[in-house]
């Protein structure tokens, strides 16, 4: 194998594909990435065998060469290394080749690496993906439905299926749904026409994985193509390949908990809410669950207050632009009012309260696609 | 200020009350003054142990943590008699009150000592005038032998006191370490325990003298940071401060019992937890504290102890709560080995008032359902104060609450 490959290009692709990279794996040679080189370009694979990804770097598009001198063939390479040394690399191209004792020799410049390399054959055949559960949106929605969700899943292992996110595809509608049961992030969106004829139930996709592809995609309004099987899900662009392993189990219901009426509901701009519990969360950070305090007040008047014993506290007085409904005293965590706040990502929200000891809802004021639930915290 | 009294440094007094809870039960029945006495968990049970025993049974050589059976062989006039915590509270509350007649610093260590901070009482005589005085009210008033040790720090203070007994008044002074505290072998040191003893006996420390000159290098390698620290002890050195407040910083609360016989049964396992845990919950409940972490102690019928603990996620109070996790670490670790010692220690505590809960979305109902309740105690109490609501189950509960090693009344003698 044999080729020279424009460095910029290649560290992109390595970054990505490194980030299915573990050094834990239970199967040595995936610490190694693979690389392929055919006519057509020059392939990177990765995996953990919980994600895999493969980058593809074209030999030439729209008219750019990116790789040339190719000598097909393929190679693994330790994973720890490779990302440094491309990046310390001297000039603006790379020639790499392997021998046929898996000799590795990265050359840039006069700059020459050797590096042990492992037999390709040897590294796992990537499973296959076939369904007929595809459809398409473009990349900026689809890195919004994640950033919107996926904060909102749960760190720890107790109820693994919680670690994920449920995705669900019902009559052209697309909905993204994360708990840690303390709080809950949903997400809808219509598909445009074209998707109308897919379904599936509701396949739920590890955190991690969505938070790893949010990473490596580009803020662009191409299109992505995402599969659905049973027991995977691939995320498809132009050059990226992008294989996760869903979550098996069931999903707790979560529609029946989201409370329909509201006895108290206050609007107002976000970033003032969203500043003012910021402000109260410095004092409250000392308290365990760094818990700041609702309480609406005459008209149109709520206080929010933080408070450590240790410390001191703070009371800030805000004006929202109205409140409606009985009078009410509630506590929560500061980080997951704010974390739903940014979440929602519009000026101006409504949060519907139904008492101080059930949960409560943040919307955008005019979209009913976005959904924010919070439990509070009760006091003692 | 009295010219006798000594202008630099601190000092310190060492309060031990002598074989207490016995002293406590002749003070209470002075027949049994003069006489063989023996306080044992159990007295009717084979393996009922001696808590403590009178000087007299002393001399015939029973002993702290031998059982009754060996302890009646070796003086077969031994009175042995169970134990009534709630008079040594009532006692141990006394005394403290006496000490804190002198010095508001003092700080409890047990039920049975504590430490006092003397170093700003000049107006009421010379350390040993004050310490006899002390001494004097405790045997007229409460009728108990207490031993005293006066010294420049804490560590000190205590070895004095271990001096003479009973009824002893002991000055250390730096001066005199050489004479008095080196000579003593090294198992003799107040935090040197078994284990410690053997190390610094493979290291040819024999006495607190040998180790105050030991190596110090050498001494962090063998006990780490502690063999500094007992070094720097040894040399009379300890800066630790007399804390009114370390009472309060009590890390867990726990209760264990030995069973009447060894027993692998499931069903008898699962009622002494039952009511070790609703006796942990209630001491619990009477300091108005939660846990954070569930200690489980199994001891089996040789002996060997294991201690296993679950973090959980919510903090829990209730006897069922306490219950359910402990007897879930009993079925994870018990080893079908017969049992004849449980305990459960609530442990990572916080206070209920600095305590918040975050409500969970599958569960916050049972919280929910009782909104208006609270709702209308918040209301009334932001009205009307704190004490609108005392907590009538936990005010009842705490006077029968009661064991051995708990700390948590050692506040009581304030009020």
């Amino acid at each position: 194998m044999k080729f020279t490959i424009q460095r910029e290009q290649l560290m992109e692709s390595v970054q990505h594909v490194m980030k299915a990279i573990s050094s834990r794996t239970t199967i040595p040679i995936l610490t190694g990435m693979k690389l392929e080189a055919t006519a057509e370009g020059v392939k990177l694979t990765g995996s953990d065998s919980d994600i895999s990804i493969e980058s593809f770097i074209p030999a030439e598009e729209d008219g750019i060469v990116y790789v040339e001198g190719i000598e097909p063939g393929s190679i693994v390479l330790q994973a720890k290394y490779f990302p440094d040394i491309v990046r310390k690399l001297p000039q603006s191209t790379v020639d790499i080749e392997s021998d046929n004792r898996l000799n590795i020799t990265i050359q840039s410049g006069s700059a020459e690496f050797h590096l042990n390399g492992q037999d390709a054959e040897e590294y796992p055949q990537l499973p296959q993906v076939h369904t007929d559960n595809s459809f398409e949106l473009p990349i900026d929605l689809l890195k919004s439905l994640v950033r919107q969700t996926v904060f909102a899943v749960s760190s720890s292992e107790t109820r693994p299926i919680l670690t994920g996110v449920k995705v669900q595809l019902d009559e052209g509608e697309l909905s993204f749904t994360a708990t840690d049961s303390h709080r809950l992030a949903s997400r809808k969106l219509k598909l445009e026409n074209g998707n109308d004829q897919t379904s599936f139930s509701s396949v739920v996709i590890p955190g991690k994985s969505l938070t790893e592809l949010n990473k490596i995609l580009a803020d662009t309004e191409d299109n992505i193509e995402i599969s659905v099987t049973d027991n995977q899900v691939l995320f498809r662009t132009k050059h990226l390949f992008f294989l996760s392993r869903l979550l098996e189990g069931n999903y707790p219901e979560t529609s029946r908990l989201i409370p329909e009426q509201s006895k108290t509901v206050v609007t107002m701009g976000a970033k003032e809410l969203l500043n003012s519990v910021d402000r109260a969360s410095l004092l409250a950070r000392e308290n365990r669950n760094n818990v700041v305090r609702l309480v609406t007040k005459e008209g149109r008047e709520i206080e929010i207050t933080g408070n450590s014993p240790e410390v001191g506290n703070v009371v800030e007085e805000v004006e929202a632009d109205s409140v409606d409904g009985e009078d009410l005293k509630i506590s929560f965590s500061a980080k997951y009012m704010m974390d739903a706040l940014k979440a929602v990502d519009h000026d101006q929200v409504k949060v519907e309260f139904t008492g101080a000891m059930r949960p409560f809802l943040i919307r955008p004021i005019d979209d009913d696609q976005i959904l924010q639930l919070i439990l509070p915290v009760r006091t003692y | 200020m009295s010219k006798r009294y000594p202008t630099n440094g601190q000092i310190i007094f060492h309060v031990d009350m002598n074989s207490f809870y016995a002293s406590v039960e002749m003070a209470f029945d002075p027949s049994l003054k003069g006489k063989p006495l023996a306080i044992a968990g159990n007295p009717e049970e084979r393996r009922g142990i001696v808590v403590t025993s009178s000087y007299e049974a002393r001399k015939y050589g029973v002993k702290t943590t031998m059982p009754v059976g060996e302890a009646i062989r070796l003086c077969p006039n031994l009175t042995v008699m169970r134990p009534n915590f709630q008079r040594y509270k009532q006692a141990s509350r006394e005394m403290f009150k006496i000490l804190a007649d002198v010095t508001p610093v003092i700080q409890p260590v047990s039920i049975d000592e504590g430490y006092m901070d003397v170093t700003l009482c000049a107006d009421q005589g010379s350390p040993p005038e004050i310490a006899e005085a002390i001494q004097r009210r405790i045997t007229e008033e409460l009728d108990l032998p207490c031993s005293i040790g006066i010294a420049p720090n804490k560590f000190l203070a205590k070895m004095a006191s271990d001096m003479k007994k009973p009824m002893g008044i002991t000055i250390l002074r730096k001066r005199d370490l050489a004479t008095t505290l080196w000579p003593l072998p090294i198992e003799e040191m107040y935090g040197v325990g078994e284990k410690t003893a053997v190390k610094l006996r493979n290291l040819k420390i024999e006495t607190i003298g040998d180790l105050a000159e030991a190596d110090t290098w050498q001494l962090k390698h063998v006990l780490g940071i502690n063999g500094e620290r007992l070094q720097n002890r040894a040399k009379g050195i300890d800066s630790r401060p007399v804390d009114p407040d370390a009472v309060n910083e009590f890390k867990s609360i726990g209760t264990s019992t030995t069973l009447p016989y060894d027993t692998t049964q499931e069903n008898e396992v699962r009622q002494v937890l039952r009511r070790l845990a609703r006796k942990v919950s209630d001491r619990m409940d009477a300091k108005r504290v939660l846990a954070h972490n569930v200690q489980l102690t199994i001891r089996y019928h040789d002996r060997r102890t294991v201690t296993r603990s679950m973090q959980l996620q919510d903090y829990i109070g209730t006897a069922d709560e306490l219950f359910s996790i402990s007897f879930s670490l009993f079925e994870e670790h018990w080893n079908q080995q017969p049992i004849r010692l449980l305990g459960i220690t609530a442990q990572d505590l916080a206070e209920k008032k600095e305590i918040t809960q975050q409500l969970d979305i599958f569960s916050y109902e049972k919280h929910a359902e009782k909104e208006k309740l609270y709702e209308a105690m918040n209301n009334l109490t932001d009205k009307y104060g704190k004490h609108m609501f005392p907590d009538l189950s936990s005010t009842s509960k705490s006077t029968q609450v009661s064991t051995s090693f708990q700390k948590d009344f050692l506040n009581d003698y304030k009020k």
